[in-house]
């Protein structure tokens, strides 16, 4: 692949910016039916937590119109299993290795960031402070900028790896709780995570998730989403961002670089299409190659153009 | 303004078990109940459109440790019952002896069953809730006289059906202690381990993955009274 699709997150350099998302990607070696997992940026484990979650009872899944409702409720092996059952193998196949981890308290975010401190082959950490299936933990640390400031700071503290955090649109105001992570040493944002929502079987009326209540994501949420990312690109200038939400084309992929996001993840669309980011780093690569541009010129071209108008462009 | 008919939904692939596949034609066969947005979406294609398939996903049906002459049984509810006129062939070709039960609500339910004809079931016991074909009543009841009097007895039992069906179903093969395999039924996000939505309440840890360590699955791996 050509240095044209290279990509810089902070101290993270990316070989394109195509990556998988956190929870739809199992633990990569799911997927080596169907992708190089070398050929990606690199890709974002299932959320790791100090000991193995069993997860929400079923249903976890419910379809909805361009997309789907999850509680999966963070479902994992532990971070033990993975460093040792998993990782090996993922060093094996060439992938680069986005640790995502979680916990219920900061203590446990602490201790499961401890634990991936000193193993090779992890380029970066992903701190979960924005998943709405969990009783405990997950979202809540995203909703309140102290609160997300108070973790940031104590993850940071703790390991010297390059540290994302991914933030939940359902955050009261997405960009206080962006500047609340910058501040506290984040040095990458994803961003978003699902956003809450709910299906109700019609005719017993019951919630159709057993969680009552799931993650929105797919196509549904990409406009939601791109306008994220584009109101915290423009108010964080310089914080490297990986956008996220409903990505599912090559057309997608450049809308969010142009919103100011320096790679992208790419969630749902995975589970329709296993093989969709591998072809997506083909495209792109055309994409460059016909146009003679690189992904660096891509990067937040809309945030360059001339007044955006509307709430997109108010700060905060 | 023209409209094409909305692809908003249905957003995920479905999961089916093949009906029919001819490996030297290279063509698969399905069997679908239009039920929901999926399923109408395939029922509405044309005649040569293309539909993209992501499979084969999952273990399948396994015939190991039976013998020429070995009795079985294969209890079907509904559409579950598209996968055994296949399954039936492959025991004919090992000269295993199967019995057929299939169940569903009423006769119109099981307007496919002309597909299980010349496919050498021995037996065949109809069963619907309504009485309009065969027998009146749950087909897992039906299966129960069936294993009783059989003789010899069964040795194993295959299975496909709703949820509701396999759970009276775990009972009775438990009771007659005959190996079962269930081709169990949840909704899947990928198909291949990736996402953990198709997940079923288990005996021997919390959650068994249906997609990945299934679809078919022996009943005693199934914490049946957390299944909702």
């Amino acid at each position: 692949m050509s240095e044209a699709l290279e990509t810089r997150l902070g101290p993270l350099v990316l070989r394109n910016p195509i990556v998988p998302a956190s929870g739809t990607f199992g633990y990569g070696l799911e997927f080596t039916d169907f992708v190089d997992l070398s050929k990606l940026g690199a890709f974002c484990t299932k959320g790791l937590s100090l000991e193995p979650h069993a997860g929400n009872p079923p249903p976890r899944i419910c379809e909805t119109p361009a997309g789907m409702l999850n509680a999966i409720g963070l479902q994992n092996v532990g971070v033990k299993v993975f460093v040792e059952e998993k990782l090996p193998r993922l060093r094996e196949l060439g992938a680069t290795v986005i640790a995502n981890v979680w916990g219920d308290a900061e203590d446990d975010y602490v201790a499961v960031v401890g634990a991936l401190e000193g193993v090779k082959d992890v380029a970066a950490v992903e701190l979960n402070i924005s998943c709405p299936n969990v009783e405990k933990g997950g979202m809540l640390f995203g909703n309140s900028p102290s609160a997300t400031a108070s973790l940031v700071s104590r993850v940071r503290a703790a390991t010297r790896r390059t540290l994302v955090v991914k933030l939940s649109p359902n955050a009261p105001d997405l960009v206080l709780s962006a500047r609340a992570a910058r501040d506290a040493g984040a040095d990458v944002l994803s961003l978003v995570n699902t956003f809450v929502g709910m299906a109700i079987d019609p005719v017993t009326a019951r919630p159709r998730l057993s969680f009552g209540t799931g993650g929105l994501s797919g196509p549904a949420i990409k406009p939601l989403a791109l306008r994220m990312v584009f109101q915290v690109a423009r108010a964080l200038p310089g914080v490297p961002i990986m956008g996220i939400g409903g990505i599912s084309d090559l057309s997608d992929v450049l809308e969010f670089l142009a919103a100011g996001a320096s790679a992208v993840q790419i969630g749902t669309a995975n589970f329709r299409d296993p093989g969709i980011c591998g072809r997506l780093v083909d495209e792109l690569a055309a994409h460059c190659r016909e146009r003679h541009t690189a992904v660096a010129e891509l990067v937040g071209r809309a945030q360059r153009s001339k007044e955006p108008g509307g709430e997109a462009g108010a700060e905060g | 303004m023209l409209e094409v008919a909305g692809r908003l939904r249905p957003y995920l692939r479905r999961a089916y078990s093949m009906a029919d596949a001819d490996p030297d034609s290279g063509e698969v066969e399905f069997l679908v109940r239009t039920i929901g947005p999926g399923t109408a979406a395939l029922e509405d294609l044309a005649e040569g459109s293309a539909a993209s398939l992501l499979g084969p996903l999952g273990n399948g049906f396994s015939l190991d440790g039976l013998g020429a002459g070995a009795r079985v049984a294969v209890v079907a509810g509904g559409i579950g019952a598209a996968p055994f006129p296949l399954l039936f062939r492959a025991f004919r070709a090992k000269g295993i002896r199967g019995d057929l039960y299939l169940g569903g609500r009423n006769a119109a339910e099981l307007d496919f069953r002309a597909r299980f004809e010349g496919v050498g079931a021995v037996e065949t016991v109809l069963a619907t809730d309504d009485g309009s074909l065969g027998a009146k009543g749950f087909v897992t009841d039906a299966f129960a006289r069936g294993a009783a009097a059989a003789s010899p007895s069964y040795e194993r039992v295959y299975s496909c059906g709703p949820m509701p069906m396999f759970a009276a179903l775990a009972r009775v093969v438990e009771r007659v202690a005959v190996p079962a395999e269930f081709s169990t039924e949840a909704a899947m996000g990928c198909g291949f381990g990736a996402c953990l939505g198709c997940v079923i309440p288990g005996t021997e840890k919390p959650f068994v993955i249906s997609c990945l360590e299934g679809p078919i699955l022996p009943p005693g791996k199934i914490a049946w009274e957390k299944v909702r």
